[in-house]
């Protein structure tokens, strides 16, 4: 639609409170965390400049690397082991077995409910004396198995990661979605040539949502993996001895000593692991595909 | 073509590979659905019940008494209130602003549109846990810390992108002459907007509130943040507190996740159209 002279003053008018709390919630903060990463500052007093000393002493913190070595183990778990279950349910469910979308909608469920509420149920199930996990253990005989999974040295981290990695239904559903868009007329070709559901899950499905859905799934998956907070918060609050910390944990516990500097610097470093993950993922898919490429050119070749 | 395909009966690699698929199905949905079916069981229980018992058993009476108490030992009442106060607030206040911008981008031409379209796009990819610290800063200065109106401003701005987008997306696809012919009979901007483009743009508009209010629902790190006081808890910060409240009173504090829980499922089960498509829709294309 054209703009009419007399439409511009409704326009702003429109179009303002929107630019205003994205200016004021998105914009300055983002530049805020940068500015105040080289400050020392408690919100009270006057701020001191401090050059990049806060990140020096955030790098030698090993509570602070712990944690960025968790986020990290953590992103990769969900890129890498967590998506692809994802995309195997996905291709099968987009079959459309007897129940499918009874089971899409359970698979579901967690995305639902509160992350929190979440960690509360996994709170309950990891209990030493009480939990579910625990009385499997004990009612299959496996009771010298039990012990208290978050209160662990070794334990509480994999305790910590694993619960939800089946909790595969978000990207199986956007997964999905991609894969119906997908011609049928490729699968019937293929069903013709005699292909069984895996060659062509293999060889039609994956290539096909490869650029698209999967790359999505697994580049959302590690940065929500970057995120975590929630979960670690309410499961063991960083310990023990910090090997469950992650790098927004950190940052909170820092702002609750009012130490603005460091948790601005870590937020900072946050960002900065979150870009270069989505910059990596995007160089590995995209060299992936055209080796598939070069796989399928000499198949070709040799028939 | 699915009718001349001929099934023939299931042998060797198919018939591992058919097993197999099952066994992963299941397997997901029991992963999934056990240990909530577990703690609604055991909410139901008497604690000696659930201490002695197999986690397998179930209770011998069903103790609807541990709802009663959830609900007045956590003040759950209170909590379940302010999350529906603050969660439909920052719905109305999010949906009219997002609604309003999303019809200027999407119906007129003009100079910095694009760049305007762009940050909002850009604003679904922020980690907005990186954050913390400017939103508790910012919240401070506008002296809204500990109230209901600094969590329903910061939830109705970090809702902002995606709303805009799923809004923008219906609005995009409605003719231009509908609204042409309508300015040709001398309906002014507000007009266009109100008794054209707003209704043709529900279904947008329903899944842009859903989604909105699913994530002000279940927002934990925000709300925890910006508010302390007791009576100001929302439901997810409630929970936090369980622990200490309910002691070894486990089945009552397992009747209080519950309850926290169902509201979701609910919700979920009611609008899962809306809530898959919001969900969906933004992840592809952002």
């Amino acid at each position: 639609m054209k703009l009419e002279r007399s439409d511009r003053g409704p326009l702003y008018a429109f179009l303002g409170p929107a630019i205003v709390l994205m200016l004021v919630f998105f914009v300055i903060p983002v530049i805020y965390v940068f500015v105040v990463s080289l400050l020392k500052w408690n919100g009270i007093s006057a701020p001191v400049f401090r050059n990049i000393r806060n990140y020096t002493l955030l790098f030698k913190d090993t509570a602070f690397k712990r944690s960025v070595i968790n986020n990290v183990i953590w992103a990769l778990v969900a890129g890498f082991i967590q998506v692809p279950l994802a995309m195997v349910m996905a291709i099968i469910l987009s079959r459309k077995p007897k129940g499918w979308k009874f089971f899409r909608t359970v698979y579901f469920f967690p995305q639902v409910i509160s992350g929190i509420a979440l960690a509360m149920l996994w709170r309950a199930i990891y209990n030493a004396e009480t939990g579910l996990l625990n009385g499997i253990l004990r009612s299959i005989g496996l009771g010298s198995v039990a012990c208290d999974w978050l209160g662990g040295i070794k334990t509480a981290f994999p305790a910590v990661l694993i619960y939800w990695v089946f909790y595969v239904g978000y990207y199986m559903v956007i997964m999905m979605a991609d894969i119906t868009t997908i011609d049928t007329s490729y699968y019937e070709a293929a069903t013709i040539d005699g292909a069984t559901d895996f060659q062509q899950a293999i060889y039609i499905t994956i290539p096909l949502i490869k650029k698209t859905s999967l790359l999505t799934c697994v580049t959302l998956a590690s940065v929500m993996g970057l995120r975590q907070f929630e979960q670690v918060y309410m499961l063991t609050n960083g310990g023990p001895a910090n090997t469950t910390s992650t790098m927004v944990l950190y940052m909170y516990k820092k702002l609750q000593d009012a130490n603005y500097g460091i948790a601005s610097a870590s937020a900072v470093v946050l960002i900065i692991v979150g870009v270069l993950f989505i910059v990596c993922i995007r160089k590995l898919f995209e060299g992936q595909s055209e080796e598939t490429a070069m796989i399928k050119k000499a198949r070709r070749a040799v028939k | 073509m699915s009718e001349t395909r001929l099934r023939p009966k299931l042998r060797g690699k198919e018939l591992i590979l058919a097993i197999l698929r099952w066994i992963l199905i299941i397997f997901f949905a029991v992963y999934t659905l056990f240990p909530l079916i577990w703690l609604v069981v055991s909410s139901l229980k008497t604690n000696f019940e659930f201490l002695a018992g197999s986690p397998f058993a179930l209770p011998a009476k069903p103790q609807w008494v541990n709802y009663t108490n959830a609900l007045t030992v956590a003040g759950l009442g209170r909590m379940l209130f302010n999350s529906v106060f603050v969660g439909l607030s920052a719905t109305v206040v999010n949906i009219i602003v997002a609604s309003m911008g999303a019809y200027c981008i999407s119906r007129f031409r003009f100079k910095g549109r694009e760049k305007i379209f762009t940050l909002f796009t850009a604003g679904i990819l922020v980690p907005l846990n990186a954050l913390m610290v400017p939103y508790f800063v910012i919240i401070t200065k506008l002296g809204l810390i500990n109230t209901y109106g600094g969590m329903i401003l910061l939830y109705t701005a970090i809702g902002i992108p995606m709303s805009t987008f799923l809004i923008r997306g219906l609005m995009d696809s409605i003719p231009m002459e509908l609204e042409e012919a309508a300015y040709i009979d001398g309906c002014g901007f507000y007009a266009r907007f109100f008794h054209i483009i707003l209704p043709l743009s529900r279904t947008g508009i329903v899944t842009a509130a859903t989604f909105e209010f699913l994530t002000c629902w279940n927002e934990f790190v925000f709300a925890n943040l910006l508010v302390s006081s007791e009576k100001l808890r929302t439901i997810q910060v409630g929970i936090r507190y369980f622990t200490n409240q309910f002691s070894t009173d486990y089945v009552s504090m397992y009747a209080a996740i519950v309850i926290s829980i169902v509201p979701s499922i609910v919700g979920y089960i009611l609008f899962q159209e809306q809530i898959i498509a919001g969900m969906t829709s933004g992840a592809v294309k952002g």
